[in-house]
């Protein structure tokens, strides 16, 4: 049973379209990221969802009542704010039992509440503080404890772990994976950061510009990017996209770019002559074995591997090696592309992915995903 | 050092020549009326007396402005604070065509001069049949108060996140609810600043007070005072001294109750980012 749903849902902000045309189907106890760049409406969605900002048109459910006219108090939602808004003037005690306090539940009952949600959080210490005494990983914490101290249907959590440092953020990413886990309570998560995306999330919702561009488990936004912007977006390093044009016919097709020419397999219904793209991700890649000569620009050693960046002609590829290879930049090698894992799109930023289903083999994402790096653009 | 020995220097005469007019009124309200024009002057009194208190106090009608100026100043700052608060919450919250031009509207007539007020606001209270009273006053000096209250509480409005509110709608407190859980504790520095402003204000208007009150029963201290001592022949300057020492009190008052408060430091720490 569908637990959220978006139906043509439109948020305009004077002539701007916040979001457009948004359709959603968020099962019940399902962990849900929507993923974007900056700008492409994902607060104003989760804003919707709370109550907080009124869509233009369109429907929006909560189980299976329509909420388009509830109060935020009234939906039985539950919300981590990006800036955590905790209220500076109450305790920690005060802020978690707000809520609470809110919904006339008597005070006995809401000191023992409190009280679990604070050991489960490892909050007891503090709850006589004020939100200025703790430490941006404390407030965090607190936010959530707001949340979690009530026992909402649908928990929304806007970049709740964006102002912590890297160490406290992996920690406090598998603490929600886990919370999760034992709750079992729908989540809806917003972030920028796909790493926390591919690695908590049931399914992603990939967004720019205001529309949807893919609702999808990470492995399959992964492998099956579902137009150019998609497979752009997620990976690190990225997806090396090259302008070009496809030439043959059903069954022979091929592509090519300046410098470049290769055999394009498995395409799909959709693919036609003309200007379409390719993408080749870094493990599509081999260097210093191949036929096609290419020029390298740089080395950047991480540790477990070196990402390598070739040139040919005006094309940058991004690829992998193992850290034993030794290059220097301004050499000549050779490199080859594996023929079977290239992805290809149709013309124009957000085209069309022309593969056919299912993905072609070798796209491995677990190797993939393990190779993410906590740096994220 | 010898920059910051310089810079105290400088500090101290400065306390120094602000403090020493107050220091003087002290001075001359308890001493006797013979001392007063000594040359050279005393600076302490050889002799103390407090007899320009008790009578000002008994002989005089002090007490009865000072009841009204107490009456005036409170009532204006309660209405100007309450609806400057509503003012500024509608102003920074709620969005709605002409909203900032009706706030510069709001400080453009700030910037007319008070005295081309006066007439029509005295014909309009007249009119009203509010001429000589106490109401009269409060009226004139909310209308002059409110604009710049306004402006002050619309800024310290416009500093509380918005977050802080649409959290506490999400957690379940209706808008008035939040208004009162979340946004009055944030806004307590700049209602107090403005309930300063307003009563001092108030407190030493003098002008409007003077035009449009005429009677004993609803003058306030400022006219009162310069009514009853101070003619064209002659100024009674103990008498005078005595009266500015008490109406400086209820404002020291006021401020060393409230500024504990405003250097508190509400808010900081709320939310990040
Ligand atoms: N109240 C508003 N009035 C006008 N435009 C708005 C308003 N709120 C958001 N927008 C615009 O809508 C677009 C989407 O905003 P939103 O806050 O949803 O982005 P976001 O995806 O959350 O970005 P970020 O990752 O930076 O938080 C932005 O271009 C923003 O400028
Ligand atoms: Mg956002």
């Amino acid at each position: 049973m569908a637990d959220v749903t978006f139906s043509n849902v439109q948020k305009h902000f004077g002539a701007f379209r916040a979001v457009q045309d948004l359709n959603l189907d968020i099962r019940e106890g399902e962990f849900v990221s929507l993923l974007g760049p900056s700008g492409c409406g994902k607060t104003t969605t989760l804003r919707m969802l709370a109550g907080l900002e009124f869509p233009t048109s369109g429907e929006i459910r909560i189980g299976d009542r329509v909420v388009n006219d509830v109060a935020p108090g009234k939906r039985d939602i539950a919300m981590v704010f990006q800036s955590y808004a905790l209220y500076p003037h109450m305790t920690v005690g005060e802020n978690i039992a707000y809520p609470l306090k809110k919904r006339g539940v008597e005070k006995a009952e809401r000191a023992r509440m409190l009280k679990d949600t604070a050991d489960m959080l490892q909050l007891t210490p503090l709850l006589r503080r004020k939100p200025r005494e703790l430490s941006g990983g404390q407030q965090q914490r607190v936010a959530l404890g707001r949340a979690l101290v009530r026992d909402p249907k649908v928990f929304l959590l806007d970049e709740p772990l964006s102002n912590l440092d890297a160490k406290l953020r992996g920690h406090m990413r598998a603490e929600l994976i886990e919370l999760h886990r034992r709750l079992g309570r729908t989540m809806v998560y917003v972030t920028h950061d796909q790493l926390e995306a591919m690695t908590m999330s049931d399914r992603i919702a990939v967004m720019e510009g205001g529309k949807l561009q893919q609702f999808a488990p990470p492995q399959e936004v992964y492998r099956e990017p579902s137009n150019r912007f998609v497979a752009g977006f997620i990976g690190t390093p990225g997806m090396t996209i090259i302008d070009g044009a496809l030439s043959g016919s059903p069954g022979a097709w091929r592509f090519d770019a300046p410098g470049i020419s290769v055999e394009a397999r498995h395409l799909g219904p959709d693919a036609a002559e003309g200007a379409a793209s390719m993408g080749v991700r870094p493990e599509a890649l081999t260097i210093g074995t191949g036929d096609t000569p290419a020029t390298l620009r740089l080395v950047e050693q991480t540790g477990h591997e070196n990402i390598v960046v070739v040139s040919i002609g005006d094309i940058r590829m991004t690829g992998r090696t193992t850290p034993d290879k030794v290059w220097s930049p301004g050499e000549e090698v050779m490199i080859s592309i594996d023929p079977d894992m290239p992805h290809f799109f149709a013309d124009g930023p957000n085209g069309k992915r022309l593969n056919a289903k299912p993905s072609p083999r070798g796209n491995e994402p677990s190797h993939s995903l393990s190779n993410l790096s906590e740096v994220s653009p | 050092m010898i920059r910051k020995i310089a810079f105290n220097l400088f500090a101290w005469a400065l306390v120094l020549a602000v403090a020493f007019p107050l220091f003087w009124m002290l001075v001359t309200s308890v001493k006797p009326q013979f001392e007063l024009f000594r040359r050279p002057p005393t600076i302490l009194p050889e002799t103390w007396t407090f007899e320009h208190y008790i009578g000002l106090l008994k002989e005089t009608n002090f007490l009865n402005y000072f009841w009204n100026s107490i009456i005036l100043s409170t009532t204006t700052t309660l209405i100007v604070v309450a609806i400057a608060t509503i003012g500024a919450y509608s102003l920074v919250r709620f969005k709605y065509r002409g909203r900032e031009t009706l706030a510069f509207l709001v400080l453009f007539t700030y910037l007319l001069p008070s005295v081309v007020l006066i007439l029509p606001l005295y014909l309009m209270l007249v009119q009203l049949g509010l001429s000589n009273t106490i109401t009269s006053l409060v009226i004139a000096y909310t209308t002059f108060a409110l604009p710049y209250a306004l402006w002050l509480l619309r800024s310290f409005m416009a500093g509380i996140p918005e977050d802080l509110e649409s959290a506490a709608l999400v957690d379940g407190a209706t808008r008035l609810g939040a208004f009162r859980d979340v946004i009055l504790p944030q806004l307590l520095p700049g209602i107090i600043s403005t309930a300063l402003f307003t009563f001092i204000l108030s407190w030493n208007e003098y002008l409007f007070a003077l035009v449009l009150v005429n009677s004993d029963e609803a003058r306030p201290l400022t006219t009162g005072v310069m009514n009853m001592l101070v003619s064209s022949f002659n100024i009674e300057w103990s008498l005078l001294m005595a009266a500015s020492v008490m109406m400086s009190v209820p404002l020291i008052i006021v401020f060393a109750f409230l500024q504990s408060y405003l250097t508190r430091g509400f808010g900081a720490g709320g939310v990040k980012g």
